[in-house]
């Protein structure tokens, strides 16, 4: 099997190079004979996926059958590995993972030339991009990352997996990341073939947008699943740790999220393209950029891969990458003008240019945080560390300013919006939302330090010093959470209230009916509903509490309106860990509500610990308890932490993702009338702009 | 009295009542200062959270770190203590001079250029718009109004 790996790897970074350079020649050429060739370099693209597959079947089967003469799968495999966790080995390490890295996006390929009839010359272009950067994955597995490696000696059992990997979502958050990653470079494809053939009109947009949503989509779970995991494994209380690999992923979501935010721009208004075009570049480079930080070892972090001469790799890909888009963007800047321009400052254009300002701000002190200990050492020549509370000082007023745009800019009207409209939208959340910020005061959030940190006036000029971070950003974050939250549902009833009487429907039959005639704009609010509802659970995290103590059988302790009492202190071994848990009752007021299982393994393969963290979630918080470890008495020591509005967080990753899949779903009057469509692709005249417009905004 | 008066007078009045308070509130601080710091055992977390099993390091930062609230005064202190003595990877928070301010200086600066380009940008668009409105009120394409009469009617509920 590894033999067939390695022959089917070589294989497929063959047909790739054929793909690739056969296409080049065909796309110059245009000739019949160069048809033919274009055709020939169309399949070679399709088989490289089937001979990539077999490659990554080759590991699988090796893992699953623990070859361990593979140094692959004897560094992160061994015999007592359940079956799921033997086939997740595949991207548990750096050579599997850019194996699968290289499959997905071979999967990716075979999907976009599979279906190139939609636009062959379109698809020829993007087949070959998306072969070159193909060619630039395959080479490393091939030379410099072979996952097919052969040890010496056969070990008689291997390393095993990181116990922290041993736990179901890190069998699916990889996946989904990858897909995410991966699935970026198809927008970029068709971007750069888009711009290099200088394709008329904007249909290209309209074939790429749902690949990236389905990308960005696919990223959007993989993030939240990550932070969802470190939740419940890693055993700190928190999701979000500003690590730089966690900070990796987050940097092409957002520059993804201003791209299907401004790409509305240029279907409606035929305006932003040089904006557009850059910002797919952009999030395909940083998506080489995540995988250079993961794997060159640059900046220490606990997900990282081991430290490598990688780096130089993904450095001269990124090099390549950005002359290749600068050469053909300087070429052919001329088919990106603007066939609009901005009229107002209040308006949806607007709002979308300010979306994208915030998210690619926020892009940037990602970044710059992130590399700046790599850059104070090159300066100072050591290291400094960036961690959560700079992330959080930097980015959490961003957010903030984005969650009001969420709520805000669909009631906007293309063009321009009257303060009039404003005032007549608006009322109503605005009311709520202040409402909402009295009823915060009033229940004893504030904002402000008790007692004050401060003695002079300079001190008063140190805001840290007597305002209070976490609740201000709660106090601000719970009122903008309602506006969105508020503004969404007005515009459901609104548009529901005027079809009612029309369709004879109930008003929820006439609100579904509502979504499924424009499901792009309907799903849109769903997620930024989604958006609000996630906001409120990151709010939370303000009002945490936590206690930690040793807890014998039949002690108590106390945590909030919560009291833990210990049971039984319990002992386990099986071929894979040893694991210590404590049996806790729950109560609350004095009454049992339920009982709690912390527990700890140690994996035998590793020696290294993992916590099975024992969480009581409700809709109002968490009672999130570890089991910490054992003092020196050999006490097990409980610590308990009350992590408010947390389900939320994940209630508001469901419903993201459900509003992503309504917008993706073709609307009612596309599916009745293809003509419609064709219309609303073409006409920018400003009568049928006004009927785009959100109801109820008026001049 | 002049409003520069009374403004002195209310912050003088406040921070003698922030003094009277209680101006180290030991417990708070400790928290705040350990939520800047990380654990220095490698295992990357913050110095508050830091959950490893039987970690040697984390117990003894902690107790410096109490220590250290109770002889120092201003947090930057503490925060300069344990650069000094655990190095500088032990605070997680940039601090507010040298080079390390640049980390704090240009996420500001480069989100107010970008909102000025921005203003600039569609400031210069607003002053072009007055032709570019007039050529798209003249494209209404009458065959275009046609394919969406016939939409509408097709799509009518």
């Amino acid at each position: 099997m590894p033999l067939l790996g390695s022959f089917c790897l070589l294989f497929s970074l063959a047909l790739a190079l054929y793909c690739f350079g056969a296409g080049i020649i065909s796309l110059v050429r245009r000739d019949p004979a160069s048809n033919r060739l274009g055709e020939t370099a169309r399949r070679a693209g399709l088989a490289c996926f089937i001979a990539v597959s077999g490659s990554a079947f080759a590991l699988v089967w090796a893992a699953l059958n623990n070859d361990f003469s593979l140094a692959y799968i004897h560094a992160h495999s061994n015999k007592a590995l359940p079956v799921a966790y033997k086939i997740s080995a595949l991207w548990s390490g750096q050579e599997g993972s850019l194996l699968f890295w290289a499959w997905l996006l071979a999967g990716y390929g075979f999907i976009l030339r599979w279906r190139h009839k939609v636009d062959q010359r379109l698809v020829a272009f993007s087949s070959v991009i998306l072969a070159g950067i193909q060619i630039f994955f395959l080479l490393l597995v091939n030379f410099t990352a072979n996952p097919f490696g052969i040890m010496d000696r056969v070990a008689a059992d291997g390393n095993g997996l990181n116990p922290l990997l041993q736990y179901p979502e890190m069998v699916i958050h990889p996946p989904m990341l990858y897909l995410g990653y991966v699935g970026l470079s198809v927008p970029f494809a068709f971007a750069l073939g888009a711009l290099i053939m200088k394709y008329p009109g904007e249909k290209w947009i309209h074939i790429t947008r749902r690949w990236t949503m389905v990308a960005w989509l696919f990223l959007t779970c993989g993030i939240f699943l990550g932070a969802h995991w470190a939740y419940s494994v890693l055993g700190w209380g928190g999701y979000w740790a500003w690590d730089p690999v966690e900070n990796a992923s987050l940097l092409p979501w957002l520059s993804g999220t201003a791209f299907l935010h401004s790409v509305m721009m240029q279907e409606k208004r035929g305006m932003m393209k040089v904006w557009n075009v850059w910002l797919i570049f952009t999030t395909f480079l940083l998506t080489i950029m995540g995988d250079f930080l993961t794997r060159s070892g640059i900046v220490a972090s606990v997900h990282a891969f081991a430290r490598s001469d990688i780096g130089a790799w993904f450095v001269v890909m990124m090099v390549v990458t950005l002359a290749v888009c600068l050469f053909f963007f300087i070429k052919n800047r001329s088919h990106l003008k603007s066939e609009n321009s901005l009229e107002s400052l209040v308006s949806r254009e607007s709002s979308f240019m300010w979306n994208n300002v915030l998210l690619l701000a926020a892009c940037f002190f990602v970044l710059w945080g992130t590399l700046f200990p790599v850059i104070t050492e090159w300066v100072k020549g050591h290291k400094i560390t960036v961690g959560t509370p700079f992330f959080n000082y930097i980015n959490v007023p961003i957010g903030l300013a984005l969650l009001f745009l969420t709520g805000v800019g669909p009631l906007l009207a293309w063009r321009n919006t009257s303060w009039a409209s404003i005032r007549k939208n608006f009322a109503i959340p605005a009311g709520l939302s202040f409402l909402m910020f009295i009823g915060l005061l009033a229940l004893g959030v504030r904002p402000w330090i008790e007692p004050p940190h401060f003695s002079s006036l300079s001190d008063f000029l140190h805001f840290s010093r007597w305002l209070d971070f976490a609740h201000s950003c709660a106090l601000i974050t719970i009122p903008l959470a309602t506006l969105v939250a508020t503004t969404i549902v007005l515009e459901f009833l609104r548009g529901g209230r005027v079809l009612r009487p029309k369709l004879e429907t109930n008003l929820f039959g006439a609100m579904f009916h509502l979504t499924h005639r424009n499901t792009r704009r309907y799903g849109g609010y769903i997620a930024h509903f989604g958006v609000a509802l996630i906001f409120l659970g990151l709010a939370g995290s303000a009002f945490d509490k936590e206690n930690e103590q040793p807890l014998k059988a039949g002690e108590k302790m106390q945590i909030g309106a919560y009291t833990l009492v210990s049971q039984d202190e319990t002992q386990d071994d099986n071929a894979n860990y040893t694991s210590y848990a404590s049996a806790l009752e729950v109560q609350k007021d004095g009454k049992k509500i339920g009982n709690l299982y912390p527990e700890i393994r140690i994996y035998k393969a590793s020696q290294q610990p993992d916590h099975m963290v024992a969480i009581r979630s409700t809709a109002k918080e968490d009672l999130y308890v570890i089991y910490a470890g054992r003092n020196d008495g050999e006490v097990p020591v409980i610590k308990a932490f009350i992590k408010p509005l947390v389900s939320w967080l994940w209630i508001g990753v469901v419903v993201v993702v459900l509003g992503t899949g309504v917008a993706l779903v073709p609307n009612a009057a596309q599916l009745k009338s293809p003509v419609l469509a064709q219309v609303a692709s073409t006409v920018t005249a400003p009568a049928f702009e006004k009927q785009m417009e959100p109801a109820g905004v008026g001049k | 009295m002049t409003r520069f008066r009374q403004l002195a007078l209310a912050l003088a009045l406040l921070c003698s009542v922030g003094r009277m308070m209680g101006a180290d509130d030991e417990k708070a601080r400790f928290e705040k200062v350990g939520d800047k710091m990380q654990c220095m055992c490698g295992c990357n977390q913050m110095l508050l959270k830091c959950n490893h099993v039987g970690c040697p390091v984390s117990p003894v930062m902690i107790r410096d770190l109490q220590a250290s609230i109770k002889v120092k005064s201003d947090d930057e202190e503490v925060l300069d203590w344990f650069r000094k003595n655990y190095g500088v990877t032990a605070v997680i928070l940039p601090s507010s001079h040298g080079f390390e301010l640049t980390a704090w200086v240009v996420p500001p600066v480069v989100l107010t250029l970008a909102i000025g380009l921005l203003i600039l940008i569609i400031s210069t668009w607003r002053r072009r718009m007055p032709r570019v409105a007039a050529g798209a009120n003249a494209a209404l394409d009458p065959e275009l109004e046609s394919l969406r009469s016939r939409a509408r009617r097709e799509t009518e509920i």
